[in-house]
């Protein structure tokens, strides 16, 4: 690996595109051939300078599942800008507290409609196909392997969005390591229906390219046998998924009966899938080799992968740390464990990411000595196998997006009438695992249960709610979760 | 239809909490926030509690704006 200051990861993966690495949209078939794509990211990060944009300067990108939104996201790295991908949706919605946060001094997305109001603000509002207003091409910009190259959005503890430093170093160690590991070779074409602003998408689209390959978009999952289709046409390699994705596609597809003879590796991350549920899939579509994985964002992306030819004998398991990293298993005074015994998991090695932008103290009590701490509970086996046994306990995992209860007590407890509030976690055989919801009301609101449904974002899965005389406490007067949880599964039957 | 649209409506409001006049026949999943995948199969399992239908794999793949909701449950009765 390079260590001079001549380093730049999109630059690094712009000079390794191969005659494979094109970029499709899937729902209307609009293609950058491997002839133009990596003029494209060179040109667009040569139209991001000459608008007077500056190395290190970040630029807030409006991610859709397009070929336009990766181009331009590479494009700014290349340029040595700091991307920051936030779904479009999300950024125009979120727009001034992204702004402020980030510290952005460009937004950019791929419709002028998305971005209004930032006259005066001195934002540069940049929007367009990468390919429409041409830069002249030139080098990437050099870059140190420490440099920060992206700042990945996730859900904070306290309820905050919060963003993780990612080095260029980070991207290149995690990505080979990752490539490594999925075994893949030159000529793959992965299926991506995952946002690029979501660590786990953008490494698909980071491994592909890096590789010599390609990926397709496809932002139709709401009707999978359309990207199944998809999949067959564009001679998909590969297809990534969070637990929802699979139970989806388990439970209404035609997985089964749509023949995809391109397809040779499933990748599945984002939170534990039943073990019966990979060996469904196996079942289905038992040519494509099954990737169990784990990671997290604060560790670039990937951290775990078990090698399907493992997979029976280990089934259950997150699998063996990628090549380049250490895990070990720790108690709560910090001693090592044993093999088979649960402690927190910490995570040492190339890809543990730069920390948390402007949170010093959570960076330092999360990021110790080149450790990673990160919060998921799991155990060693004998063979160096990771198994995840939980996590610590404050988030919920729908869809595959971390949300701290902290958030969604907050949002609850904003609803007037609602006097006390607390959330715990249910499986869910869609979204993975959904929100139960107890309530107390300050007074007798008959419509108290309706009024909090409404308050809730549509991208949260809510089990149930509801209006109880008081929430369950510890001896320190906190939430009792565990008793929430239990009492959630009870009533559920 | 005008009967089955007007109960589809109050199916999305309940499903996404999303105002039932804002939803017209011709309504397409990228108007109404959360109609993502998981929200498809919540609201599909909503019409069939409130139709008294079952819908098939191949249901929920036809159900590309409210026009084919209509259409199909209309189907269905």
């Amino acid at each position: 690996m390079a260590g001079s200051s001549g380093y730049n990861f999109a630059g690094q993966l712009a000079g390794r595109l191969g005659e494979h690495s094109r970029l499709i949209d899937a729902a209307t078939g609009e293609t950058v051939s491997p002839s133009d794509l990596p003029r494209l990211i060179s040109s667009f990060a040569a139209r991001l300078l000459a608008a007077g944009l500056r190395g290190g300067d970040r630029i807030l990108i409006g991610c859709i599942l397009s070929p336009p939104s990766s181009i331009a996201y590479l494009g700014a790295m290349y340029a040595g800008l700091v991307p920051v991908p936030i779904e479009e949706g999300i950024l125009i919605s979120t727009l001034p507290e992204l702004l402020k946060r980030t510290g952005a001094r460009a937004v950019w997305t791929e419709k002028s409609a998305g971005v209004k109001e930032l006259s005066g603000t001195g934002v540069l509002a940049l929007d367009g196909h990468p390919g429409e207003k041409r830069g002249e091409p030139g080098p990437p910009a050099p870059c140190a392997e420490s440099d920060l190259a992206v700042l990945v959005a996730t859900s904070g503890s306290t309820g905050q969005p919060r963003f993780v430093m990612v080095s260029h170093g980070n991207l290149a160690a995690n990505t080979e390591a990752i490539i490594s590991s999925q075994k893949l070779g030159g000529d793959e074409q992965a299926m991506l229906i995952l946002p690029v602003s979501y660590c786990f998408g953008a490494s698909v689209l980071h491994t592909h390219l890096y590789q010599g390959g390609g990926v397709v978009f496809d932002r139709r999952f709401m009707f999978p046998d359309k990207v199944l289709h998809a999949i067959r046409k564009y001679e998909c390699t590969t297809f990534a998924g969070v637990p929802t994705v699979y139970n989806i596609l388990l439970r209404r597809s035609n997985l089964g009966s749509i023949v995809m003879p391109s397809l040779r590796r499933f990748l599945q991350a984002g939170g534990p899938l039943a073990p019966e549920r990979v060996a469904e899939m196996q079942r289905a579509v038992p040519a494509a080799e099954f990737y169990v994985m784990y990671g997290q964002t604060e560790a670039t992306a990937r951290i775990s992968c078990l090698d399907p030819r493992h997979l029976d004998e280990k089934l259950g398991s997150a699998g063996r740390p990628l090549d380049n990293l250490r895990v070990r298993i720790v108690d709560e005074e910090e001693r090592e464990m044993p093999a088979g015994q649960t402690g927190e998991i910490r995570v040492s090695g190339p890809s543990i990411t730069l920390g948390y932008l402007e949170e010093p103290e959570e960076s330092c009590r999360v990021f110790q000595d080149g450790w990673l701490r990160t919060g998921d509970l799991g155990h060693l086996d004998a063979d160096g196998y990771l198994w995840i046994d939980g996590r610590k306990g404050t988030f919920v995992k729908m869809r595959g997006v971390r949300v701290s209860f902290a958030e969604v007590e907050a949002r609850v407890a904003a609803v007037p009438g609602v006097y006390e509030c607390a959330a715990a976690a249910v499986a869910h055989p869609e979204a993975g695992e959904a929100l139960a919801l107890y309530v107390v009301p300050d007074k007798e609101a008959q419509d108290i249960v309706e009024r909090v449904r409404r308050s809730l974002p549509t991208y949260w899965t809510c089990e149930s709610i509801k209006a109880v005389a008081e929430i369950p406490k510890t001896a320190r007067d906190k939430v009792c979760r565990a008793s929430l949880a239990e009492k959630a599964a009870g009533s559920n039957g | 239809m005008d009967d089955i649209l007007a109960k589809v409506r109050e199916v999305f409001h309940e499903a996404f909490g999303v105002e039932a006049r804002m939803i017209t026949i011709e309504t397409t999943p990228n108007e109404v926030p959360g109609w993502d995948s998981v929200g498809h199969l919540d609201l599909a399992s909503r019409l069939e509690g409130a139709f008294g239908v079952t819908f098939e794999v191949d249901d929920l793949m036809e159900m590309e704006s409210v026009r084919d909701i209509v259409r199909l449950v209309n189907a269905k009765l």
